[in-house]
Parts: structure tokens; sequence; C-alpha cells
């Protein structure tokens, strides 16, 4: 195989199947991944939900992942949103003329181990590449489909007033590794992202507690994006003890230099869940066990005042909002 | 060991006279809101946010001189991320960025120096606004300009000294909420001198906990009725503040009479770049002609600095007037009282 | 201008240092302050280290209320 992507390698004929057996059926192959034009499943018992997400990150590959890791998990985790166990994923490719294929292996690669950890099969997929800069580097989007687990119903319009809100780990590694990654400040710090597929410990926690409220990924936005959002479907308040929501010290170190609230950054692998009181620790507990969940914690609570929302008791026991989403600060001077 | 008083308790239960005390720097308006700290005062504390923020003072015509060097000059205008969408009489820097402008937002003068040295084909100005804690920086970034030779940098100045603004405000309030890290740089004998002419104050730092902390000591001194000065900042601000700050910003610049957005001149309340610096002052460098800024007549940001009136009391307030279209300096800047009020919630 | 942020010098080299802040590293001026060792943690602004900081916040406001407030 050539060293970099040409136009020839999106064009269907024979270089666009080199690049599929030796790159994609490689890496992502499985029973159902076929050259026909559709792949054929089984019929999945119970309902089912669906989602896709576009990715398009900047520099494509990062501590801690790459878009490859990110296509799985994004779409991997909009269904465990759901109560939905993942099963079968979609993925197409648009890749720029010129990208090396050496690079375009490690993100195959990288979905291939993805999907093995979150026990995902790739059933059919796309290459097109597009000419020089007309895309950067390479884009991906996936699509998947899981089946609902029985009994639940999850919803970003469910959350009740004295429900507890806890966060499956730390906030804002995502966003802060990327900025990093940037290298657009001058700042050096060991942050890696958070990306990770977080199925296992939506199952583990759904199996505690059946009367789980709303489970949300906290993506682009960060976790303060998702409370407000929750805030406005569900037409309640929040509560949020600013001591308690849980800051890798890194990221605290880059955030402060520059401005940033660790609230607003970008999540890859960490959730944000809100249920009754009393299964509250339990969640935690269950959480904690899990290998993408050990920090969880609880954060705050659901009100019924102070509708829209979302406020912030602070280190000296002082309240403050916290600022709405798009109201949150550029990264400031120092 | 003592139990530690607290703080906090005091101001909760603060019954003593009345007390006005105003806070004239933009990170602790800030800071303030952030921590919560407005809702813990009793009713008897009424907490002033005065003209502290560097950016909310920077008068119109400052943005028109930096947006006439974008457009007419094709400089590229490096500048602090608050300047980008303060308004200017036709436009801010972000529309002249829309109208081809080259405006670079740099996290610190140095940075605007570095850009200097690596795009030698570009003329770049660094927008240099700040008080004392951080004009010693914008020196620091000529200096670095001329060891490297560098004939493509220079400085629009907007520069402001905190004395001139103590005096314009005193009457206004019965104490100042010093800003720690102004007097970090310029030492406690201004504070003891204001404190002679009968205007108190205490040197705050940024911590909700040293916020706290000076906030109650400064309530409890105007109880016991004298006029005051307590450095609540040991730990950054000693008594001769940084002489060699203040010596390498003597050494390029001299005060100069400034126009206080809200305020109007205030005489030798601002710096700028002495005679020998010429070619490093865009002003100078680029012959730009006198351009005399206009405000909107709605604006009430004067009112808002001078402690005049709380944001909400201004008719734009969160209407015509909020951060995605701010119509003043005050809600542009993450400093600004409006932006600040707007975002942590004054009324909570 | 900015919440002055405080960190640990790493190393100092002509006029520049480089500070870590919980884990975060950056190049800042170091010319305002004379004899900076690494250990000592500075106050930094707008890319300057201004000060040098002597004490951690609670200490200092334990003092200030144990001398005022009593």
């Amino acid at each position: 195989m050539s060293d970099v992507i040409t136009l020839a390698h999106g064009s269907g004929g024979r270089k666009t199947s080199e690049l599929i057996a030796e790159l994609f059926k490689k890496n992502l192959g499985n029973e159902y991944f076929t050259a026909d034009d559709a792949a054929v499943m089984p019929k999945p018992e119970g309902k089912i939900a669906m989602s896709t997400d576009g990715f398009i990150v900047s520099p494509w590959e990062f501590p801690g992942g790459n878009i490859g890791k990110l296509s799985i998990c994004g779409t991997v985790n909009d269904l465990a949103c759901m109560g939905a166990k993942p099963l079968y994923l979609t993925c197409s490719y648009i890749v720029e003329e010129g990208f090396p294929v050496a690079d375009l292996e490690k993100i195959a690669e990288a979905m291939g181990e993805t999907c093995k950890k979150a026990g995902v099969k790739i059933v059919a997929g796309d290459t097109k590449v597009a000419g020089k800069g007309q895309v950067d580097k390479v884009f991906i989007t996936t699509a998947g489909v899981g089946v609902i687990k029985e009994g639940v119903n999850l919803s970003g319009a469910n959350a009740k007033p004295g429900d507890k809100i806890i966060v499956t780990g730390d906030v804002g590694r995502h966003g802060t590794c990327i900025l990093l990654a940037r290298d657009e400040y001058g700042i050096e710090a060991d942050v890696k992202s958070d990306c990770a597929p977080l199925w296992d410990a939506v199952d583990a926690v759904l199996e505690v507690c059946p009367e789980m409220h709303v489970i949300r990924d906290a993506t682009r936005g960060g976790v303060g994006t998702v409370l407000y959002e929750i805030c406005d479907q569900s037409d309640v308040g929040i509560d949020i003890n600013s001591e308690a929501v849980p800051v890798a010290p890194e990221v605290r170190g880059v955030t402060g230099m520059l401005g940033l609230e660790p609230l607003y950054l970008a999540c890859e692998g960490t959730m944000v869940m809100m249920c009754p009181a009393e299964y509250a620790d339990k969640v935690v507990e269950a959480l904690q066990k899990t290998e993408h969940a050990k920090g969880a914690a609880i954060i705050g609570e659901v009100t019924s005042e102070n509708k829209g929302r979302v406020v912030m008791t602070t280190g000296i026991g002082g309240k403050t909002y916290l600022p709405q989403p798009g109201n949150e600060l550029l990264p400031r001077i120092c | 060991m003592s139990e530690a008083f607290d703080a906090r308790t005091y101001l909760e239960n603060y019954d003593g006279p009345d007390f006005r005390i105003m806070e004239v720097c933009g990170t602790h308006t800030h800071e303030i809101f952030r921590q919560g700290i407005r809702r813990i005062l009793s009713p008897k504390i009424k907490l002033i946010s005065g003209p502290g923020c560097p950016v909310c003072v920077t008068p119109v015509s400052f943005i028109d001189e930096a947006v006439y060097l974008a457009l007419e000059k094709g400089c590229t205008i490096t500048t602090f991320g608050d300047l980008v969408r303060v308004p200017g009489t036709k436009m801010s820097l972000a529309g002249a960025r829309a109208k081809g402008a080259s405006i670079k937002v740099v996290y610190s003068p140095s940075d605007a120096v570095k850009y200097a040295g690596a795009h030698k084909d570009e003329q770049v100005v660094f927008l240099s606004v700040g008080f004392e804690t951080t004009t010693p920086s914008d020196v620091i970034a000529v200096k670095t300009a001329m060891r490297e030779g560098l004939t493509n940098f220079s400085l629009l100045t907007a520069n402001k000294t905190m004395p001139g603004a103590y005096e314009a405000m005193g009457k206004s309030c019965d104490a100042f909420l010093y800003p720690g890290h102004v007097h970090c740089i310029t030492g406690t004998q201004i504070c003891k001198d204001m404190c002679e002419k009968g205007i108190s104050g205490v040197i705050a730092g940024f911590t909700g906990d040293e916020l706290l902390t000076a906030l109650a000591i400064a309530a409890k001194k105007h109880a016991e009725g004298k006029p005051f000065f307590v450095n609540c900042y040991p730990r950054v601000v000693t008594d001769e503040g940084s002489p060699a700050a203040v010596a390498i910003v003597d050494k390029f610049m001299q005060p100069c009479d400034a126009e206080w957005r809200g305020i109007g001149t205030i005489p030798m309340s601002g710096m700028e770049l002495r005679d020998e610096y010429a070619a490093y002052d865009a002003r100078k460098k680029f012959e730009i002609p006198d351009l005399k800024g206009e405000y909107k007549t709605a604006c009430r940001c004067g009112d808002v600095l001078q402690g005049k009136i709380l944001p909400k009391e201004c008719p734009l307030f969160g209407k015509a007037c909020n951060p995605d279209h701010p119509v003043g300096a005050c809600m542009v800047s993450s400093e600004g009282a409006c932006s600040a009020f707007f975002m942590y919630g004054g009324d909570l | 201008m900015c919440v002055g942020l405080s960190a640990k010098v790493i190393s100092v080299k002509d006029g520049v240092a480089i500070v870590d802040a919980s884990g975060a590293k950056r190049e800042v001026s170091a010319e305002l302050l004379d004899d900076l060792e690494p250990g000592e943690y500075v106050m930094v602004h707008a890319g300057a280290a201004i000060a040098k900081i002597t004490d951690d916040d609670k200490n200092e406001t334990d003092k200030l209320k144990e001398e005022y407030l009593k």
C-alpha cells in the first residue's frame, strides 16, 4: 500500500478495496461486516435506540486517544444514556488527500480496540477521499443502534426536585487536553483525555437503581451545559456544591492560568446522572467499582427554587449562579 | 491554638454604623460575585463596585485608535481577549476583524512580542491597557523588543494608575478595598497617606477567605470610628512593594493625563512611553490623528463605574445590553460590574 | 486584571522562570524579582512573577483575625 491516501483510494475501485481489506476489515471485521451493500443482523429483543455523531477533533491525536477512539465512545455513550446496550455501529470516513496511511491505520486500530472493549461491532462503513484542503485530515461519522434495558425510562425531562446529581468522574479533562494539544498557550501539563466507553458503568447503575431519572453524556460544553439543559427540559433549578465537583489538579492549574471554568470544558467519558436521593450512595458505590467511573461523586441536587438556574455554593459558603452557557468567560488575561 | 474568628459570621451579623466600602479592582469585582460574597453581607454593609476594571475605564477613542491602526495602517493588533468586543464609535475590534483586520488575542504582552519576533513582516501593535500590576509586563515587552532589535513592535498605551481614582472616588465611600496586586507593586505608602487624609481602606487578596477577612476587619474598624488602614494581604504585599517593578516602569514611562470612561479626565493618572522610546509608541510611530470617541447616550457605564447605580438599575441592563450583544464596556469585560452581575446573579 | 495565580518556581534562567501551578507548567518573566530560587512560590500576573509569596492564605487570615477581630 502507498504511504499516503490518494483520490484513488476513494474512487471505489481496486485501491478502495485494498484500503478496506488492509485497514478496515483487518481492524474492525466481524461476522456482520460483509462486502454487501448493507449489513443484516438478527432482530433485537426489545425497543431500540439509535444515535449518530460526527467527529472533527483537531488535533486528531491527543494524550489519551485519537479521533478513532472518540468516534466509538461518543456514539456508544449516547446510546448508553438512553439505557440501551450498544450493539452495532456504522462508520463513515472522509479523508483528506495526502493523509498518511500509517496514521489512518492508527485510527482504525484504536477503533477496533475500543469496539472490543465496548462490546460493539462495526457492521457497515464507507470511505471517501476529498481533495487537499477540502477536509481537515480526517472526519469520521458513526451511527449506532442499541437495545433498551427492560423497564428503563431515561430522559432529560425526568429530573425531580430532591434528586441527587452525580458525575461519574472528574470534569473538563478532554477539553483541557485538546487545548494543551493545540499548543497555543505555552502551557505544559500531563492531562489525558477522559475518552472512554461507559456502557458498563450505566449497566451497573441501572441494576442498583431502576428508578434512575436522567443520564446524560457531558461532551461539548461540559457538565455545566448539561446541568442547564436539564433545568430547561425538566423545569427545575439545580444546586451544586462547588467543593464537591471533582477536578484533577492539573486541570485546575491550566484553567486557573487561563481563567476558564472546568464545568464548561468538554468531557468525553464523563456522565451526569440524576436519581432519587435514596439511591444516590448505592449509585456512587456501583460506579466506583467500574473501570471508568472510579472518581464518581455526588455534586448537588435538583430543586424547585431558582428554576432554570444552576446555583453554586462556594468554598466560603456563599451562593452564586454558575454563569449560563455562552456567558462563560473567554480565556482571561493571566 | 485559639479559635479562629469567623469573619463570615461577623459580616452576616454586622450591626454597626452603615458602611460603604468600594472595591476598585476588576478581579475583586469578579471574585466577590463568583464567591457569592455579596449575599453574605449584612444589609448595613454596602459593597460598591468602582472603576477597577481597566477595560471598562478605557475610553471609546482608544478602540477607535486601534481600529484605525488595524484598518488604515494594516497593523496586526495583539490584545487581551476582553478588548475585542468593546464597542468603538463605529465598530469594535471584532467588527474590524470582520472587515479583514488582523486581530490576535494574546495572554500576556510577552506573547505579543514573541509574535512580533516570529512575524517580522507584520507591524505588531499591543494594546497596552492596565493598572500598576500589568504595566511592568508591558514595559518588559518593550525591553525585550529592544534587546532583540525588533522594529515591528509597538504599544498603543492606555495604562493608568490608581491614586487619581482613589482621590476622585474618596467621597463616594467610607473606605476602599484596595487592589492587592496593584499594591504588591506600589507598596503601602499611598494607603497610609490616604489614611492621614481621612480616607480609610484595607488591602485585600483574592481568595474567599482573604476577601471575607479583609471586609470583616474593615467593617470592625469603621465601627470604631477613626480613619484606618490595614494591609490584609501581607503574604504578597510588603510596605515597600516591588522597587524593581517601579524602577523599570519609571525608566520607560512617565505620567500623563488620562481619560477614564465614565469619569472624565483625571490629571496625571495615565502612563505613556517616554520620548526616547517613541519608536515603540504606536501613536507617534503611525501618527494617529486625534480621534474623539462618541459614547452611546443610553449606556450608563459611567454611573455604574462610579458606583452611583447598580448594573440592574441601568435601563439597558439585561435587555439591549447583555454579554451576547454588549452596549458598554462594563458588560463586555469579564471583570466589568455589569457582566459580573449578569453572569453571577446580583440578586441571588 | 486577573486573579494572580500562585505557582511554584521550577527553574530560573536569564530572567525567565518556569513555574508550576498544580501540575500546569508555563514560562513567566522573572525580571521583577531578584534571587528567585527553585522551590519558592510566586504570584504570577500577565505573564510576570510579581512577588514572592511568604505564606498560605489560611495562616495569613488566621493571623489577621487573631490581631484585628478578637
